[in-house]
């Protein structure tokens, strides 16, 4: 036999095995099918009977690991799989905008029965995703369109956001705190006039600077806004916006950090003082309990500090007992409904007394926010 | 005794068989590659691979949403093909996707609600095509005239088309913004005399204006004097300018034309899926896709076609394999495999690998062994 024909065997050998190889798979395929499908009803037995399990899923603009907006959202969708028969399904890194519409008809066609965005983004193809699936309960977060099968929730972070801005009046000496933010759109802006309204009941004189960063997720774009702040003179960086790099621009400086959405303290110690934060789950739990029992209803709920939607994170080191028992006072009236922490009227950027108005459609900043309010 | 083991040499003319069996060969190899690496992960291969399928290509309308993904990058892939084809290196089809939407999205919101769809809609599209054509010329005759490099001038480009689109509805109260939405910046709907009809389920005509759009940059690259004068520079300036060809002219026409044709895709997507000048919706990268897809069709823009529907499945099977918890990562990692063995793919079809011919070399090292 010679070396040409040893080539060719050897090749076709090579073929084979790939081929083999393909077909293998493809008898794998048709096991783990039916593997998977047999362990969902096992996972299903021991947590709600002979019940089938609720298809509910999460629909996150982030990565449920960036420690901020997604993964409290991601915690809450844990809590919900702890305490209910549900099978949870979370897709990550999904982006706004209509070809998400797409992913929540596909969420829809698998069977989900309760599907959450959690995203402002997703409102409109949500929207579009509903009409066209009556059955399928949709729940979006931050936004305000609605519809029948399609309900919206959110909460007060502005409660948080004053708390947490008492907390950086105190600890600023520079008069200036630094705040990166994303979009210039009514909540944020809600969130900023209420954090500069906290640090100027501490420390009048006290002014915040606002950076637009044009994403809500986006480290080194966070980072460098951040930088900039600490360069002008600010002492204290507070942030809208999902990942903890202003925290460690902050930490890097030498300056005081207000976080949100989460408990960050582990990525700048020294730096955190604290942040607005979610707890999501037991909404989703009691919107699964009610979309299980048939009873859910479309309505647009709007959480806060009270119900336990909104509250403040762990304080950090150097944040002074005194302090704390002022805020923790503050934070008692407005659980008690005795404090508002935005007031009627209120004094915009130009020291003019003005109505409040409709907090959802809020557009102008407060007395002692330095920056402007449409970007 | 050194001697080479293996010796690469370009293969002329590949025949047809050839062209057509190494990129199905290719996108075979990175099946089975991206099969080993799931399982290695702790995937199902089998699960994954059915899954992609049943959601892209299982139910009607898993069809006409790939058709739909697949749409602009048909365009975008054909803007990067006619361009390459002649060595024009524009990577701007990002960006002159984005001033396709702004016009085109611009001529709707002008035109309003009165005009008939019959005036409005090609109106509409042609301000695309226009717009493209436009931010590609600030790249194309700065590099005819003036030899700068079209690959930086066209990569600049794309982040000031992005800047400028953001600016548009996030920091002006310009028209293409809707001052009808206090709660976020959003873009003005265009008039539904200015959207493109769907035919079946969600999909409009713009796929099949894209298809024959891609057949008209075949038919005028390789039927036209045109095209076969275009080609002739491509293959060699020297010679087109021997031959009497203008080669200035012919470049500043293919890279206008490429241009057009990457703000075409970005007029068909606002007045088809999307609606408005929305940044959200329109900021996913499809041009640099294009770039993917030309490359992989090997620069034929009739080629381009059933790539582009691959692509658009790959993108639309990515969520739905992390509802079988594979996570987005690995998604990304399958389709980046695909591309690696079409290119590699590429290469074979260019080239032939033979041993050398000595064939006592090659005996001696057989008993060797």
């Amino acid at each position: 036999m010679n070396l040409r024909n040893w080539r060719f065997l050897a090749i076709l050998a090579l073929a084979l095995s790939l081929i083999a190889a393909a077909c293998g798979g493809d008898d794998d395929e048709t096991a783990t099918t039916e593997a998977s499908g047999g362990e969902t009803e096992t996972t299903a037995a021991p947590s709600g009977g002979d019940e089938e399990p609720l298809k509910v899923a999460f629909v996150h603009v982030g990565p449920v690991s960036d420690k901020g907006w997604s993964w409290a959202h991601d915690q809450g969708a844990k809590y919900l799989e702890a305490n209910a028969n549900v099978e949870v399904t979370t897709l990550e890194s999904i982006p706004e905008g209509s070809d998400s519409q797409r992913v929540f008809e596909d969420l829809a066609a698998d069977g989900n029965k309760l599907i959450f965005g959690t995203s402002f983004g997703y409102m409109e193809p949500m929207l579009a995703a509903a009409e066209n699936y009556p059955d399928v309960v949709f729940e979006h977060a931050t936004g305000f369109m609605s519809s029948e099968n399609m309900g919206n929730y959110f909460g007060a972070a502005e409660e948080g956001r004053y708390l947490s801005g008492m907390a950086a009046g105190a600890a600023t000496e520079s008069n200036l705190i630094g705040y990166v933010a994303a979009f210039p759109i009514p909540e944020v802006l809600r969130g900023i006039n209420a954090f500069t309204l906290g640090v100027r009941e501490v420390k009048p004189e006290a002014q915040v600077q606002v950076v637009w960063t044009s994403t809500w997720f986006d480290p080194p774009v966070e980072k460098t806004a951040a930088e900039s702040l600490l360069d002008a003179g600010a002492d204290v960086i507070a942030m809208h916006q999902d990942s903890a790099a202003p925290g460690q621009a902050a930490e890097a400086a030498g300056a005081k950090w207000v976080g949100y959405n989460t408990d960050m303290t582990e990525f700048a110690e020294t730096a955190w003082l604290t942040a607005p934060i979610w707890d999501w789950g037991p909404f989703y739990l009691k919107t699964t309990q009610e979309v299980a029992a048939g009873t859910w209803e479309s309505a647009a709920y709007y959480g806060n500090i009270a119900d336990g939607m909104v509250d403040l994170a762990p304080y950090g080191e150097s944040v002074s007992d005194e302090t704390i028992a002022l805020i923790e006072e503050r934070k008692q009236q407005i659980i008690d409904g005795t404090f508002s922490v935005l007031p009627d009227p209120i004094v915009d950027q130009d020291g003019n007394e003005r109505e409040l108005g409709d907090i959802f459609s809020m557009n102008y900043f407060v007395e002692g926010v330095i920056g402007s309010p449409t970007g | 005794m050194t001697t080479r083991r293996f010796i690469v040499e370009p293969r002329g003319l590949a025949s047809t068989g050839l062209i057509l069996a190494v990129p199905l060969l290719s996108v075979l190899l990175a099946v089975i590659v991206g099969a080993i690496f799931l399982a290695l992960t702790g995937n199902s291969p089998g699960e994954v691979y059915v899954k992609m399928l049943d959601v892209s290509f299982g139910s009607s309308r898993g069809i006409s949403e790939t058709l739909i993904s697949a749409t602009p990058l048909i365009l975008t892939g054909v803007a990067a093909a006619v361009a390459f084809k002649m060595l024009v290196w524009n990577i701007g089809a990002e960006g002159q996707f984005l001033m396709g939407a702004i016009f085109a999205a611009g001529m709707g919101i002008w035109l309003g609600d009165g005009s008939p769809a019959a005036v409005a809609l090609p109106l509409v599209i042609i301000a695309g095509a226009i717009g493209g054509a436009f931010w590609a010329s600030i790249s194309a005759v700065p590099k005819v005239y003036l030899g700068t490099n079209e690959i930086i001038t066209t990569l600049m480009l794309n982040f000031i088309a992005l800047n400028f689109m953001n600016y548009l509805i996030f920091g002006s109260s310009s028209p293409w913004r809707d001052p009808l939405v206090p709660q976020f910046p959003s873009g003005r709907p265009i008039p539904d005399s200015g959207r493109i009809p769907e035919f079946f389920n969600r999909l409009d005509y713009g796929f099949i204006v894209a298809c024959l759009l891609a057949i008209l940059a075949w038919f005028l690259i390789s039927k036209t004097r045109w095209g076969f004068e275009v080609r002739v520079v491509g293959d060699s300036a020297n010679t087109a300018r021997y031959a009497g060809i203008g080669v200035p002219q012919k470049i500043l026409g293919v890279f206008l034309m490429s241009g057009a044709f990457a703000g075409l895709a970005g007029s068909l997507y606002v007045a088809g899926p999307v609606g408005a000048l929305d940044p959200r919706s329109l900021d996913l990268g499809l041009g640099f896709t294009g770039i993917i897809v030309a490359a992989l069709a090997r620069l034929n823009p009739v080629a381009v076609i059933p790539v582009a529907i691959l692509m658009g499945a790959l993108n639309n099977a990515g969520p739905a394999l992390q509802s079988i918890q594979v996570p987005a990562a690995t998604v990304t990692m399958l389709q980046g495999a695909i591309l690696i063995f079409a290119v590699a793919g590429e290469f074979f079809i260019r080239n032939r690998v033979r041993r050398p011919e000595k064939r006592l070399e090659a005996l001696e090292e057989v008993s060797a062994a």
